[in-house]
């Protein structure tokens, strides 16, 4: 009888240990899975996919519930309460667009659940001094200065903006003209267009007759490829097209070769950059998904794993916070930690990376530690 | 039972449903997103259903609610019941100026040129400075009075007051000189013309009435949400979904916007959700590795808009008078 | 310099403009049916050139062949099975069935193709001909131009020497005479909308090495070619062609002296002038309502 008694207790005893992680961590992801950033959204869904899976792979069980916003602010906070009273989850991941980040930011003091903005980049969203928001990507004036960090060296005088009228376009050219202005840059064409076009060629004709040295790009996919596609056709020549990550990053952008080669443009990641597991993660990613990822896919990996082994460890949303504010780590987005700087809080101090396309492939060129080729300037055909 | 006492009881109901439910905040943003609807659709319906006068562009009264009020709250400090007040005047204004265009033109004509002034709207909007341009407004922090506007009760109540006031004006109308009048226009503009009365002014009363409610809630929606941009309130599809909303309920009836709003609301965030998808899983009638079952994993939640096509088509089709058309033989 | 770049380029963009607007006014005229599915009608157009050219290694120009006849089919079939039923409905009611079919087709252009927008890269899809004064001319514009002028001018003798086309531009002129004229207007609307259909097809195909393809391609275009209807006369072939080419230039002419960002309002603004001050356009008859 005792025998039984005592394996029946040493049996309890080495199931604890499993009992304790039976019940996986539930964690919230809230994409643009429809919408009109739907094929950015696919980027991410996949990425944590990615995410979930390796942690499995280390015994680390996270349920990720995922909801999807289509973009619009509405639904992503009507996603983040579904998740946050009814599914349990102890943390969100996400949103992507940034009007969907600001309005579940400024949600989450109040159900006191963290949430970690994995890729959008308005500024404001981590400078309201929210204690329960963090973000993982590097904001909107980090994609300017970057890219004219890059292009110092060469002394450009002069600037010209196309950009998309979109939040993202025009947030980013407001600070990227902060920026120029630090660097003593002319400004000798703003050129604000309207998405959708068929015709962009008046615009560019008159960015080409200011003729700068530097024109600085921000589009989504398809326009990208058209006004690059229209800039060749009028012959718009400057010293350096310079594009802010989205359309300028994408893989379908690089294999125009006739109209991106030497296009360099500012980018959260790229798969050639020494950081733990990038170069491996670009290659599982392709084989899983039979297309490159973008920077997006890399931001979504990282913060749902950075999400789940904390949180995993942290089992309450309390501490999960916690967790986050203290922690340190370096995986293929290098390395991370949450910091209250310069006005941010709880903001990654993310590097930005700038990459050029080179013979139909784009190369990590600046800054020099992480770059493996060299800078091309100025721009030809 | 009057109808009066009809509004009453549904009223008193959705009055105590959040008491009752224990305040999820999820269900009741569902329930507000149901209300607002309902009270944007019988608003239109006042224009649409009674007067007969199609407005393609309503999302521009939503807007100027919306817009007035935060620029006066984040700009001027106005509280946000001022802010509505200013909203109100000016989606009076586009809605006169408008009013004065399109008005004059009948068929085709008269539902492109409200789609026109609409996208006008739309377009300033997007091109301002003051109005935030492509990044729209977000609010910080906004108070009123001490009421806590971080819950969202306040917000359900009102739209649940904007929704029974355009009920209660509606059916004022229907029985008092001003309804018969735009009942008359709205079956023979000539004869009631030839009658002796003034097409212009009864259109633009009742576009008015309509649109200041629009405003309201444009209002309500912009401080509850606290961000706004022009494809969050001035965009062609809001305007197509009220449409679509009171289409489907029964047009030119008094609960038929509600009826839509009950209807195709819920509809839109339970497939957004996927909880089909999630239920027929679960319950053993599609099984996840299959085929079938995949495709509703990653799509059904996509298909919202196709299934409010596909509503449309087949309601235009077989139930013109939508679903309490049923329900009536004559209107 | 700017002015004849500008003139030049919103010409060559206005003739595929036209052939948008000549589609939609042909089903105005014939019907008096205001067809909000057409941009979606251009949409599946430009993905049928796609599929054209990378799956059968087809010039989406040369695929033209192959779009035309089955867009035609297409469109008259739409139109016997749902059009027909609401032909004598009330306006509004027509709009927002037709909007409901365009619903249907944008978003199951969604869940069939996702929403990654596609590219059409021809060998000559940023060529360019440069001409005197520093003007270049994009060649797949020009290409486009051209056979617009040729659809134009074959549906321009269809009309006005083949029996068909004759009763087909009775019927837009007045669809009460022409039946009681004996023409079988029931077949007329069937035939007019296949045609809408085709030309919008041919216009989104002919736009596709230019542009992007993507389920929501269509919907710019659509304002585009309600304004163009408008503005040349709803029912009048060549006044849509010659709308078309106006708005083409306007468009252009705003983006380079006002500002990109206005332009659309300039043509909305041009479209409720007209509204206002001469609604039967350019070339339509007064009184036509």
């Amino acid at each position: 009888m005792k025998k039984v008694f005592v394996s029946i207790a040493a049996a309890a005893l080495a199931a604890m240990p499993l009992l304790a992680n039976a019940a996986p961590v539930k964690i919230g992801f809230i994409n643009s899975i429809t919408g009109k950033e739907a094929q950015i959204g696919e980027n991410l869904t996949n990425g944590a996919a990615m995410a979930i899976e390796d942690l499995k792979a280390k015994g680390v069980q996270v349920e990720l519930i995922k909801e999807d916003d289509g973009g619009d602010p509405k639904n992503a906070l009507a996603a983040y309460e579904k998740l946050v009273t009814r599914d349990g989850v102890i943390g969100v991941v996400g949103p992507y667009t940034s009007g969907s980040a600001n309005v579940v930011a400024s949600r989450a003091d109040q159900y006191q659940v963290p949430l970690l903005v994995p890729a959008a980049a308005k500024e404001e969203i981590t400078m309201k001094g929210y204690k329960n928001v963090f973000r993982l990507n590097a904001p909107a004036n980090v994609y300017s200065s970057v890219l004219l960090k890059a292009v110092a060296a060469f002394k450009p005088k002069t600037i010209a903006y196309v950009y998309a009228a979109t939040d993202f376009g025009v947030s980013t050219v407001k600070t990227a003209q902060e920026n120029a202005l630090k660097m003593g840059l002319k400004e000798v064409a703003n050129e604000k267009y309207q998405q959708g076009q068929p015709d962009y060629r008046p615009s560019l004709a008159k960015v080409k007759a200011a003729n700068p040295d530097l024109v600085f790009l921000v589009s989504y996919d398809a326009d990208a490829i058209l006004l690059m596609r229209q800039a060749k056709e009028i012959g718009l020549t400057p010293k350096a097209f310079l594009g802010a990550g989205a359309g300028y990053t994408t893989a379908q952008f690089a294999q125009q070769t006739e109209i991106s080669n030497l296009v360099i443009s500012a980018t959260q990641w790229t798969d050639d950059v020494n950081w733990p597991g990038a170069a491996s993660f670009a290659v599982r990613y392709k084989a899983k998904y039979a297309k490159e990822p973008s920077y997006h896919a890399a931001c979504a990996y990282e913060a749902v794993r950075i999400m789940g082994e904390t949180g995993s460890k942290a089992l309450t949303a309390a501490k999960l916070r916690a967790g986050l504010k203290a922690g340190s780590w370096n995986g293929i987005m290098g390395p991370v930690k949450f910091a209250d700087y310069s006005g941010f809080t709880n903001q990654n101090n993310h590097p930005m990376l700038v990459e050029q396309v080179l013979s139909g492939k784009y190369e990590t060129v600046f800054p020099a530690q992480f770059g493996k080729k060299k800078l091309v300037y100025p721009f030809t055909r | 039972m009057k109808q009066v006492t009809i509004i009453a009881i549904i009223a008193g109901i959705a009055a105590v449903l959040p008491l009752v439910t224990g305040e999820s905040p999820y269900f009741i943003g569902v329930m507000i997103s149901v209300l607002m609807m309902a009270a944007l659709s019988s608003a239109w319906n006042i224009l649409g259903g009674y007067a007969g006068q199609y407005s393609f562009g309503h999302a521009a009264y939503f807007g100027a609610g919306a817009y007035t009020t935060l620029i006066m709250i984040s700009t001027f400090n106005f509280n946000p019941l001022g802010g509505m007040v200013a909203g109100i005047i000016v989606a009076c204004i586009i809605a006169l100026v408008t009013g004065s265009i399109v008005f004059r033109l009948r068929g085709h004509y008269f539902g492109l040129a409200s789609i026109a002034v609409a996208e006008i709207v739309r377009l300033s909007a997007l091109n301002f400075e003051f109005t935030g341009g492509a990044q729209g407004i977000l609010l910080s922090d906004v108070s009123l009075w001490g009421v806590d506007l971080n819950s969202k009760l306040p917000f359900y109540y009102g739209m649940l007051l904007v929704l029974v006031v355009s009920l209660g004006i509606t059916l004022y109308m229907r029985s008092s000189k001003t309804g018969f009048y735009l009942q008359a226009i709205r079956e023979d503009q000539d004869a009631a013309a030839s009658l002796g009365i003034n097409l212009s002014f009864y259109k633009n009363k009742a576009l008015l009435i309509s649109a200041a409610l629009t405003s309201v809630l444009g209002s309500l929606y912009a401080v509850y949400i606290r961000f706004i941009d022009t494809s969050a309130v001035l965009d062609l599809r809001l305007s197509i979904e009220i449409i679509l909303t009171a289409i489907i309920g029964g047009v030119g009836t008094l609960w038929g916007p509600a009826v839509g709003a009950v209807l195709l609301v819920p509809l839109a965030e339970v497939l957004r959700s996927n909880v089909i998808g999630e239920a027929l899983v679960k319950h053993g009638i599609v099984s996840e590795k299959s085929g079938l079952g995949i495709f509703f994993k990653d799509n059904l939640a996509h298909a919202h808009v196709l299934v409010y096509g596909i509503i449309t088509v087949l309601c235009i089709l077989y139930l013109p008078k939508g679903i309490l058309g049923l329900f009536r033989r004559t209107k | 310099m700017f002015f004849l770049q500008s003139l030049l380029s919103g010409i060559l963009t206005g003739g595929v403009y036209a052939l948008a607007g000549i589609g939609m006014s042909l089903v105005f005229g014939v019907m008096n049916i205001s067809n909000f599915a057409h941009g979606d009608l251009m949409m599946l157009g430009m993905y049928m050139a796609y599929f054209a050219f990378t799956l059968l290694h087809i010039d989406p120009y040369l695929s033209l062949v192959l779009i035309i006849p089955t867009a035609f089919l297409f469109g008259f079939v739409l139109e016997k099975v749902f059009i027909h039923r609401i032909i004598s409905h009330p306006h509004q009611n027509q709009i927002l069935l037709t909007i409901g079919l365009g619903l249907i087709m944008s978003n199951s252009a969604l869940l069939g193709f996702t929403s990654d927008p596609k590219i059409l890269t021809t060998s000559y899809s940023s060529s360019a001909v440069h001409i005197a004064g520093g003007i270049s001319l994009s060649v797949p514009l020009l290409l486009s131009f051209v056979i617009t002028c040729g659809i134009t001018g074959v549906l321009f003798l269809f009309l006005s020497k083949t029996t068909t086309g004759l009763a087909l531009w009775a019927t837009s002129q007045n669809r009460e005479a022409a039946q009681l004229m004996g023409i079988n207007v029931a077949k007329m609307s069937a035939l007019a909308f296949g045609l809408g259909t085709a030309l919008a097809a041919t216009a989104g195909a002919l736009i596709a090495p230019t542009y992007y393809i993507h389920p929501m391609a269509g919907h710019t275009f659509l304002l585009k070619a309600f304004t163009i209807c408008v503005l040349g006369g709803l029912g009048s072939v060549v006044g849509a062609g010659v709308g078309g080419v106006i708005i083409g230039v306007v468009e252009s002419m705003s983006s380079t002296y006002l500002s990109s960002d206005w332009k659309d309002v300039v043509v909305f603004i041009i479209f409720l002038m007209v509204l206002l001050f001469r609604p039967q356009g350019l070339f339509g008859k007064k009184g036509e309502q």
